[in-house]
């Protein structure tokens, strides 16, 4: 559907590739922590989910999409987590100052709306909003496609 | 009765003129001589006349020949004029050219290419075809039996030419533009026959360099609009960029029923013809009559009618499209939002679908967490050592060549030799039969074929266990 727009291209790779980094990521899970104690199970919940991001971007294209980028960036180093806000936050009012001039104001409608996107997709800080807008679709669509992986998973393994 | 309207130095009424000169080659001579002589305002009908005669190429040659002649002292060079051009009237005279000129025009239009090059390149004039034929009421224009030898062959020819351009450019500027083009007639000669002199105003002035005149002569008020009209075309014809001859054949078809539209007293000239050219991928933000520079990439742009035309407008509304384009690539991404209409309300879907997408991610991962324990060990274990990492330096490869189809058949294949060593146990094939079924349902790919497999694996490893 999008990938039929010649301009902007918003192809993500099929399903079992999702599916593949996945399980690989979940596999190296569970070689690092064999552990199953109810005690950690937020912990282990938020390792999968971490998990489950990473293999995404790494499937979505590693370093071809900004939003990738920033999410390995930020699973990589998820105690600088205060820096990469602050250096977000600038990075947006930089464009923005230096964009509005005499212009009326960038619609703040959509201004807004993107402001809060960009809070929602990671590395969003740094981008227009036309850019911030292709982000998103291909956000969605990975987003999308990793959800059904993993619902497929959750079904196949779930005792019946 | 053409003279007496010539004699007349007011500015004739227009629609006079236009019910007068409606089908000669004429008029448009006429009209730019009128004109050229005074500072009319123009009317609406005066548009009307420009677009009647834009329509037809040999106007324009006969205009620049009329003023050439205007320029160059009146030299009576026509043999063949057959009105009555003998007098001393500079007007006079000038209909003997326009007369000659209208009557060699059907014979030889390619030969107005090279000699006229200068003075129709001022004036965007394709003269690559033959003009077409029109009716004789006159029998001053209609003389068409002279060939235009004579006329290429007029010996100060080249001299008004040159004069010519430089009288185009002063006097219908004010501003001096001293790069006028020498050899754009050859670009223009790759035009389409119908790219009038109105038509090839829109190609032309997307094609202008990128320096922009802020507040700049199209925002001035009506008496401007010929100035501007005629200034552009000289300074946009300099422009040698390489999609000059595309963007003005694209606009060619489209630019005369438009200019001729927006002829019409407006305050502002501009047209609006953003989509085609943004989409050509090469750009000019199109707002000066500056002389040309080397091609670059911008994107071409061109100002909408009654809006502002500084750079930073155009900039905003470039802005405005290109997130409407992708907002309509979202409305089909996410469900549900083509009864929204509006970019507020749709970007609140937007918003509300990846939230939600991001929630289902989190709780299909506390789900997997919580359920598959054991189950995940035994399944993802197997899975990934059987065909994991036949190549493990696909890895890298994978995170960035994802896109291809070779790498997902490459997955396909690790998944296939996984089924297929699953598959010669004949417990799990039987079994298999069973929990495809139900798993179809949820889709359709090899992952779910795949995935039966899991459960079965893991109840034959314990039931291998048990014994």
């Amino acid at each position: 559907m999008a990938s039929a727009d010649k301009l902007i291209n918003t192809d993500v790779p099929e399903k079992d590739v999702f599916a593949f980094h996945f399980l690989q990521s979940l596999s190296n899970l569970r070689k690092q922590n064999p552990f199953d104690t109810p005690d950690q199970k937020n912990y282990r919940v938020r390792k999968i989910k971490k998990a489950a991001y990473v293999s995404m971007a790494r499937a979505a294209g590693g370093s071809s999409r900004l939003w990738s980028r920033a999410l390995l960036r930020r699973a990589d180093k998820d105690d600088n987590k205060i820096v990469r806000f602050s250096r977000r936050k600038r990075k947006v009012t930089w464009k923005i100052s230096s964009k509005r001039r005499r212009s009326n104001q960038r619609a703040p409608v959509v201004e807004e709306a993107a402001e809060r996107l960009r809070n929602l997709v990671p590395g969003g800080g740094g981008m227009e909003t036309s850019k911030l807008m292709e982000e998103t679709a291909h956000y969605i669509k990975c987003l999308s496609m990793q959800v059904k992986v993993m619902q497929c998973l959750v079904d196949g393994l779930s005792p019946k | 009765m053409d003279n007496e309207l010539f004699m007349n130095t007011e500015f004739p009424t227009p629609p006079e003129m236009a019910t007068h000169f409606e089908h000669q080659p004429s008029s448009s001579s006429a009209m730019m001589l009128n004109w050229a002589l005074m500072d009319p305002t123009p009317h609406q009908d005066s548009s009307f006349l420009w677009e009647k005669s834009t329509e037809q190429q040999q106007q324009q040659s006969i205009f620049d020949s009329a003023l050439s002649s205007l320029v160059s002292s009146p030299t009576p060079s026509n043999s063949n004029f057959s009105g009555g051009g003998g007098d001393g009237f500079l007007i006079r005279e000038l209909i003997g050219k326009l007369g000659n000129i209208g009557s060699n025009n059907n014979n030889s239009g390619e030969i107005y290419g090279t000699p006229m090059s200068r003075s129709a390149s001022c004036y965007a004039t394709p003269m690559s075809s033959p003009p077409p034929p029109t009716n004789s009421n006159s029998q001053m224009m209609m003389n068409r039996t002279t060939p235009l030898t004579e006329f290429s062959a007029d010996p100060g020819f080249a001299e008004r030419a040159a004069r010519f351009s430089c009288f185009g450019s002063r006097s219908f500027n004010g501003r001096t533009n001293t790069n006028l083009p020498i050899n754009n007639g050859n670009n223009m000669v790759n035009n389409s026959g119908k790219l009038t002199r109105v038509s090839s105003t829109p190609a032309l002035k997307a094609l202008v360099s990128p320096e922009v005149t802020p507040g700049g002569e199209f925002s001035r008020k009506r008496k401007s609009v010929p100035k501007g009209k005629s200034k552009e075309n000289p300074i946009s014809t300099a422009s040698p960029s390489p999609s000059f001859s595309k963007t003005a054949e694209k606009n060619g078809g489209k630019g005369g029923s438009k200019s001729s539209e927006e002829k019409g007293g407006k305050r502002r000239r501009e047209e609006e013809d953003d989509e085609e050219e943004e989409g050509e991928g090469e750009g000019n933000k199109s707002n000066n009559t500056k002389p040309p520079e080397p091609p670059k990439d911008y994107i071409h742009v061109r100002a909408r009618r009654g809006q502002a035309t500084d750079s930073h407008s155009l900039a905003e509304r470039v802005r405005r499209e290109k997130i409407g384009e992708r907002m309509k690539l979202l409305q089909d991404l996410v469900p549900g939002c083509n009864k929204v209409t509006g970019k507020a309300l749709m970007l609140d879907e937007i918003i509300n679908y990846v939230q939600s997408l991001q929630r289902q991610v989190e709780f299909l991962s506390m789900k997997l967490s919580s359920v598959n324990d054991t189950r995940l060990d035994f399944n993802v274990d197997a899975l990934v050592s059987k065909d994991v990492m036949i190549p493990s330096s696909n890895n890298r490869l994978h995170e960035e060549g994802l896109q291809s189809k070779s790498s997902s058949h490459h997955h396909q294949q690790q998944l296939n030799i996984y089924n297929n060593n699953s598959q010669l146990l004949p417990n799990i094939s039987s079994n298999n039969m069973m929990l495809q079924s139900p798993m179809n349902s949820l889709e359709t790919s090899t992952l779910a074929r795949s995935f039966t497999h899991l459960p079965t694996l893991t109840q034959f490893t314990d039931s291998i266990s048990q014994v």
